[in-house]
């Protein structure tokens, strides 16, 4: 037993000082320094001075970041339910016996292993490109003009640019974990649904999408994990710092802390610590709910 | 379960060897909607690869497809001596090799002792590790700039370069360590029993009886940790400060920026190519094992 004390210390440490100097230790100073004034960002804690409150009440009062939460919340929701729609459809199409299922998943998950400044460059150089662009181009052939002309990444479009090419990239990921979910589900429920005279929409609507509710839960929660660190799409998609029609919050912490000063008046490492603490009560605040109205299924399957 | 599990497979299979006309129609809708999803797939980045081996002019003119003046590999040649695309692809290389190895060698010893040792903090330390998960960067960023700002790191080349491994692979170890876990907890203990009647150590019998056992595991994770490493965009955003240290992800976005202005557009998508291929071509002969190692841990 000694011997495996020895052992459980050397083999865990390395791991924990991970551990510890990369997760515990900056979260719990993050926290801290949220009810702090801090001019400097490496300015030492004797310097900082405490204001309680006032960070998160000077944020929600300052318009670019309530900006910033705004976009934020659309891509979420409208996102998400567009991203949760299509990965769903796509699960249930694969796990309903097609032929070249392997082909057709690897295809649609393709997209999550690319670069995100990669994709996002496709996007914006090739697909809404108002010249060569493939949108321009497919409705020229369909000669529908007035769709033709529009310019996909201008101040009025940008927004929705940014979202369908951010889902595009999102659905794989989220359709395979529905696919292991719908192929967990016993094909006895099935069967026994199909004697007792169940449509197969029947059959999604009483088998597989109450059988799903845990695999939801996973993908919501995944969905909002990954949504709150939202930030390479946004840069890439602005054309000026500070764009109010692309900013999220990370992007308006990254420009409040490593530059962009113009658009920015005060300096004060704090507040960027705040708006991570923002974002870390949301996604708890999600995750909650998730468990709250999402009972884990009590059913074995 | 797993019985399930394989009544499934071999039902598929059954269905995959008959071909059934009046099945196949009943499917068609599904057949479309999948096939305009991958079409638009193969367009997008098919068109993005023919583009790269066009010039800057016949893409203007809606001409990249037609290769009109031949193919043009200069493209590549130019992105990667004069663009420092070498260097940031290099850089990149060395990142996530390194990263990858030392995610292992830190995590596969933590994980095996999670999954075989009853002790006071193994809960707290899986859950922690879960949790963590669930964190956005921006709650660690700044602590971390300060720490490393402050030890005046970021104006050495070669101390920069150490942090940024350490960074990516601190950020790594909780996702390593639980996929390991479950590895390690589904192999039996017996092993371990009988090493330890032969008179093998504990310590030795882990390096030489239970790692090798959970290689499947090992490559899989290491498969996630090198696509993760490589694609990582954030904290070397802000941690590498310089041309010199900057990995594909971050010197691709400089690139793209300097070369919308010297309207080298031709340059720009073989750029994108070499940043794309080395995740791609482990896609293409990994795929498989990629997708069920993302869903095999994944509990609903």
């Amino acid at each position: 037993m000694k011997k495996n004390k020895t052992m459980i210390v050397c083999f865990l440490t390395p791991a924990l000082l991970f551990f510890i100097s990369i997760f515990v230790y900056p979260i719990c100073r993050t926290l801290i320094m949220s009810f702090f004034k801090i001019e400097g960002i490496t300015d030492s804690v004797s310097k900082w001075s405490f204001v309680g409150l006032d960070n998160y009440i000077k944020l929600i009062k300052t318009s670019l970041f309530a900006t910033s939460m705004w976009n934020l919340f659309r891509i979420w929701f409208l996102g998400g339910l567009l991203v949760m729609a299509l990965a769903l459809l796509f699960a249930v199409i694969i796990t309903s016996g097609i032929r070249f299922k392997e082909f057709f998943r690897s295809v649609i998950y393709l997209p999550n292993i690319i670069s995100a400044v990669a994709l996002a460059t496709m996007w914006l150089q090739y697909v809404y490109n108002p010249r060569f662009g493939l949108l321009t181009n497919i409705f020229k052939t369909l000669r529908l003009n007035k769709l033709a002309a529009i310019q996909w990444t201008d101040n009025e479009h940008k927004f929705w640019a940014l979202l369908f090419a951010y889902c595009f990239g999102m659905v794989g990921y989220h359709m395979l974990i529905f696919v292991s979910g719908i192929e967990r589900i016993s094909p006895e429920y099935y069967e026994a649904a199909t004697i007792d005279g169940a449509n197969k929409i029947k059959q999604f609507r009483y088998v597989t999408l109450p059988l799903l509710r845990g695999v939801f839960k996973t993908n919501v929660t995944m969905w909002s994990v990954t949504s709150a660190g939202f930030f390479v799409w946004s840069q890439l998609f602005s054309t000026v710092t500070a764009d109010t029609r692309t900013i999220t919050p990370m992007v308006y912490m990254y420009m409040q802390i490593f530059g962009a000063g113009n658009t920015i008046t005060e300096r004060n490492a704090g507040l960027g610590a705040t708006v991570g603490v923002i974002l870390s009560i949301f996604v708890v605040l999600i995750f909650t709910i998730c468990n709250r109205f999402i009972k884990d299924d009590d059913l074995e399957f | 379960m797993p019985k399930v599990k394989e009544n499934v497979r071999e039902n598929a299979k059954e269905r995959k060897e008959r071909f059934n006309l009046k099945k196949e129609l009943r499917l068609a809708p599904g057949y479309i909607i999948l096939l305009i999803w991958v079409i638009f797939t193969f367009v997008l980045i098919g068109w993005v690869f023919a583009a790269s081996f066009s010039t800057t002019k016949e893409i203007f003119n809606g001409e990249a497809l037609k290769f009109k003046s031949g193919l043009h590999f200069e493209n590549y040649i130019k992105a990667w001596t004069s663009q420092n695309v070498s260097v940031f692809f290099t850089n990149s290389l060395i990142y996530s090799t390194i990263s990858c190895v030392l995610l292992i060698l830190v995590c596969a010893p933590a994980a095996y002792v999670l999954s075989r040792f009853d002790f006071i903090a193994n809960k707290l330390i899986q859950t922690s590790f879960v949790a963590s998960m669930g964190v956005p960067v921006i709650m660690v960023i700044l602590p971390l700039f300060s720490i490393i700002a402050k030890l005046d790191i970021l104006n050495h080349v070669m101390a920069n370069r150490i942090t940024l491994i350490l960074l990516y692979v601190g950020i790594n170890v909780p996702y390593t360590t639980i996929f390991l876990l479950t590895y390690f907890s589904n192999i039996s203990s017996s092993y371990e029993q009988a090493a330890a009647i032969d008179g093998c150590g504990p310590m030795k019998t882990f390096w030489l009886i239970m790692f090798p056992m959970a290689n499947s595991g090992v490559i899989t994770v290491t498969i996630f940790n090198f696509i993760n490493v490589w694609n990582e965009y954030f904290m070397s955003l802000i941690f590498a400060n310089s041309n010199q240290l900057r990995p594909v992800a971050v010197g691709l976005y400089s690139m793209i920026n300097s070369m919308k202005y010297t309207g080298d557009w031709a340059g720009m998508f073989a750029s994108v190519i070499i940043v794309f291929l080395p995740t791609f071509i482990i896609y293409l002969f990994l795929s498989k094992r990629i997708i069920t190692g993302l869903t095999g841990g994944i509990k609903g």
